[in-house]
């Protein structure tokens, strides 16, 4: 069954409710995040979009506070207005902000700006069982209590759903443009390598099969093109891989040195990937279950891990894969915030089964 | 000390020889105290040099049910590392090894007892540097960095210690060590390691810490704004960055503060100013240029006296050495200080600085300000004399006062500092019971005995309560 709150009160009745009969949710956004972790049967659909009302926003002390619903687009939108940004956020409009929270889908520009979760300051969220609780502060400095916020990013809906963030914004760069450069893998990486130690902060540094994509953040005069570069847009990446049937993405994470060895075996595989340079973040087109044991392999050469960030449903069954140091804190964790287990379980399932 | 604490004090001495365990009294009434004016009561002080001695430590004080209390160099001021009821200080001042420098991923694994500076100064023929850099940098310790999620100026534009450890090595409270995070971006799960920075010692024992390293900005410049009226000051705060400047710090002192500093560094600065900016900004040759640029216009159109910029390195640590001994300033004007450092939104920076003046009037206290105004971070510092009843009863109504006003502007308990012992009793101002109690089973998943730092952070009474008990119910091949 779909279930639409029109806010928080009625979010945290339908959680209770949930609780009490035992009735497993998914929590659905602007449904870009979504296909992650092991896939689970639920009795009902939670979709947040009533949750869409912009709460705060002071543009001097450059936070803004919304709602779980309200998307990317429009808080860069608001902002804009502003002269202000949110450059930690993913390049896509529709997502909300829970989702993304949710997930912790940032975006290209880490390398510059940080992950997204550097930019939640208070988070409010609807426990399994219908509490509200809030977490971190208004202000751009806060250390007072246990960090929820961070807990919060990238736990997939299963501690609870996310009904509030306040975000750090950013002022909007005098300039910024995208770069790119088109050759042999082997000659982009060593361009991308160049770069990063010539560049004072460069914002992003992307390599791809037999591209390289670079974006400048600064005063104009910084903001030129990098020798052999021509202005481009932002580059697509491999996320449309993953609309296409049975097509999908997997992240990996190494230390960053070890990105251009990962690049290079992913393109001798023939793989279509997109390396953030600097950051150890490469996203890789999947087409089978096969092919996610691989990357996964391969990551873990260099000490590394990789995750399905998109999918159908038989590229995620092994989703994270080794079970992560410190799971039985995290279970514990989880139980409090849902007592009964019905927010999104088995999302995060185990390579190896879990001894009791 | 009972038959309990007797018999773990002499597994710990067989295990770390008699020097390494002290139970004088001296050592027990030394390490009842920290940076802060809270006084607590020590059973006896471990000072363990590897992460196995930490381990076998943790796993005897396991064993015999008795409370740790982590510490590093005890310059915390909010009573974190004092231990209120007796138990095991375990001490990590020893521990003291920084690692190779991974240059290829800027980043480096040390030991809790290296001292914040130390880092800076050993990397900086690199052009490498570890952008956190509280006040007290030259003699606190990484492991109480961690701790606290402390601060600092540059924290403005490069963000706080959570943003610079990319991963902990934790000895947990029954003995187990374990890694949270690392080199590798965002590992699958929970992000522990983002929970374990800030947690004031509550969670565990951190033994090994994976410092982010910073390059050097290629260009930096400082300049010394000063003002005849706080609120123009505190107007220019704003407006800098509303022009769309993040400077990489912006600091405020005001003249109670300035007077003593300069007595004490000499450092040329114009003590007939109500306040005064040091701003920072660094960047490319080019963006320092124009920022610079915008800082001098906006300060001139909101009255700003003199702007003056530092010529060379020498003249920039003179600015930067009167801002960073402003607190061990205070000790000429009175004997000891009480302050807090709450957070209010920036934008009500003007409004609380008023409130400050009027409530420290009102007490009849020494009131000296300097803080990083940038992010709103205060640090009212009232200077006292404990020996006197009156000023010091004085002089914590007044800090109370100030703590209220700031949560009434909509900020927060602390930017730096942490909770500890001395504002966990202010909480309540800011989380409501389900907060708080969400808080303490954060807390408790990571310490089910409760023996880790009590009574710190949390109000006393705040229980994770009946939620939470079914803790390791998971679907089948699940971990969560």
């Amino acid at each position: 069954m779909d279930l639409t709150p029109a806010d928080r009160d009625e979010l945290a009745g339908m959680l209770r409710a949930a609780t009490a009969d035992g009735r497993v949710l998914d929590i659905r956004g602007g449904g870009l995040h979504s296909r992650r972790g092991r896939p689970f049967a639920a009795d009902d659909l939670i979709h947040v979009g009533g949750l869409d009302r912009v709460v705060d926003y002071v543009p001097e002390d450059m936070t803004i506070t919304v709602e779980g619903g309200v998307t990317v687009g429009e808080v860069l939108r608001l902002a804009g207005e502003r002269g202000q940004g949110w450059p930690q956020a993913p390049s896509q409009p529709g997502a909300t902000v829970g989702g993304v929270l949710a997930a912790a889908a940032g975006g290209r520009r880490r390398l510059r700006f940080g992950p997204v979760r550097d930019s939640l300051l208070e988070v409010v969220v609807a426990t399994g069982d219908g509490r509200i609780v809030k977490g971190g502060g208004r202000t751009v400095k806060s250390v007072t209590g246990y960090d929820l916020p961070r807990l919060l990013t990238g736990s997939l809906g299963t501690l609870g759903v996310i009904v509030q963030a306040t975000l750090r914004l950013w002022p909007l760069p005098m300039a910024e443009r995208w770069f790119a450069a088109h050759g042999a893998s082997d000659d982009m990486l060593a361009l991308a390598g160049d770069l990063l130690g010539r560049l004072h902060r460069p914002t992003a540094v992307i390599a791809g099969p037999g591209s390289l994509h670079v974006c400048l953040t600064g005063v104009p005069d910084d903001v030129v093109a990098p020798a052999g570069m021509h202005d481009a847009d932002e580059p697509t990446g491999v996320g449309t891989h993953a609309a296409a049937p049975g097509g999908g993405v997997v992240e990996a994470g190494v230390p960053p040195a070890a990105l251009p060895d990962l690049a290079r075996r992913l393109a001798a595989d023939g793989r279509g990937y997109e390396a953030w340079m600097g950051t150890g973040i490469c996203r890789v087109a999947v087409s089978a279950p096969e092919d996610v044991h691989a990357v996964r392999d391969l990551a873990m050469l260099h000490h590394g891990h990789a995750q399905v960030i998109d999918g159908d449903d038989a590229l995620r069954t092994d989703p994270f894969g080794p079970v992560p140091a410190g799971a039985d804190i995290m279970r514990r964790i989880r139980a409090s915030f849902d007592p009964a287990g019905i927010l999104c379980p088995g999302r995060f399932a185990a390579a190896e089964a879990v001894p009791a | 000390m009972t038959t309990t604490a007797g018999a773990l004090a002499d597994r710990l001495r067989h295990l770390l020889g008699p020097d390494r365990l002290l139970e004088g009294d001296l050592a027990r009434n030394l390490y009842s105290h920290d940076g802060s004016i809270v006084g607590g009561d020590c059973g006896m002080v471990a000072l363990p040099e590897t992460t196995e001695e930490v381990a076998a430590c943790m796993r005897m004080a396991h064993e015999a049910g008795v409370d740790v209390v982590p510490r590093g160099s005890g310059t915390g001021l909010t009573g974190g590392a004092v231990p209120l009821e007796g138990g095991l200080v375990i001490s990590l001042a020893r521990m003291r090894a920084m690692g190779e420098v991974d240059i290829a991923n800027s980043c480096m694994w040390v030991q809790p007892g290296v001292l914040n500076l130390d880092v800076s100064m050993a990397i900086a023929h690199l052009g490498l540097h570890y952008a956190p850099d509280p006040s007290s940098q030259q003699a606190c310790s990484i492991g109480g960095n961690v701790g606290t999620n402390a601060g600092g100026p540059h924290c403005l534009a490069y963000g706080v210690t959570v943003q610079h450890v990319l991963g902990v090595e934790m000895v947990r409270p029954d003995g187990e060590v374990v890694v949270l995070g690392g080199e590798a971006p965002d590992p699958p799960g929970y992000d522990l390691r983002g929970v374990v920075v800030g947690a004031e010692g509550t969670v565990g024992v951190v033994t090994r810490v994976l410092l982010r390293l910073t390059p050097l900005p290629p260009d930096v410049r400082t300049m010394l704004l000063d003002f005849l009226s706080v609120s123009d000051a505190s107007a220019v705060v704003q407006a800098i960055i509303a022009a769309g400047v993040i400077p990489a710090a912006l600091e405020m002192m005001d003249r109670n503060m300035t007077l003593a500093v300069e007595e004490f560094v000499h450092a040329g600065l114009p003590t007939d100013a109500a306040a005064l900016l040091l701003v920072e900004v660094d960047g490319t040759p080019a963006e320092v240029q124009v920022f610079t640029e915008v800082v001098e216009r906006v300060a001139r159109e909101h009255g700003v006296r003199t702007v003056r910029v530092a010529q060379d390195e020498e003249e920039r640590a003179l600015l930067w050495k009167a801002r960073k001994t402003a607190f061990g300033a205070v000790a000429r004007v009175k004997p000891s200080y009480y302050l807090h450092d709450c957070v209010v939104p920036r934008t009500r920076l003007v409004e609380i600085m008023e409130a400050i003046g009027e409530i420290t009037a009102r007490e009849n206290v020494m009131c000296l300000n300097v803080f990083h105004a940038g992010d709103g971070n205060l640090h009212p510092i009232i200077a006292l004399d404990r020996s006197d009843p009156d000023e010091t009863e004085r002089a914590m109504r007044a800090g109370d006062q100030i703590v209220r006003a700031c949560v009434a502007m909509g900020g927060t308990l602390s930017g730096e500092h942490g909770i500890g012992v001395e504002k966990r009793d202010y909480m309540p101002l800011v989380f409501d019971h389900d907060d708080l109690e969400a808080q303490a089973c954060v807390r408790r998943a990571f310490d089910p005995d409760g023996r880790m730092n009590p009574d710190k952070v949390l109000p006393t009474g705040t229980r994770c309560g009946e939620v939470g008990l079914a803790d390791t119910q998971v679907p089948e091949g699940t971990w969560i």
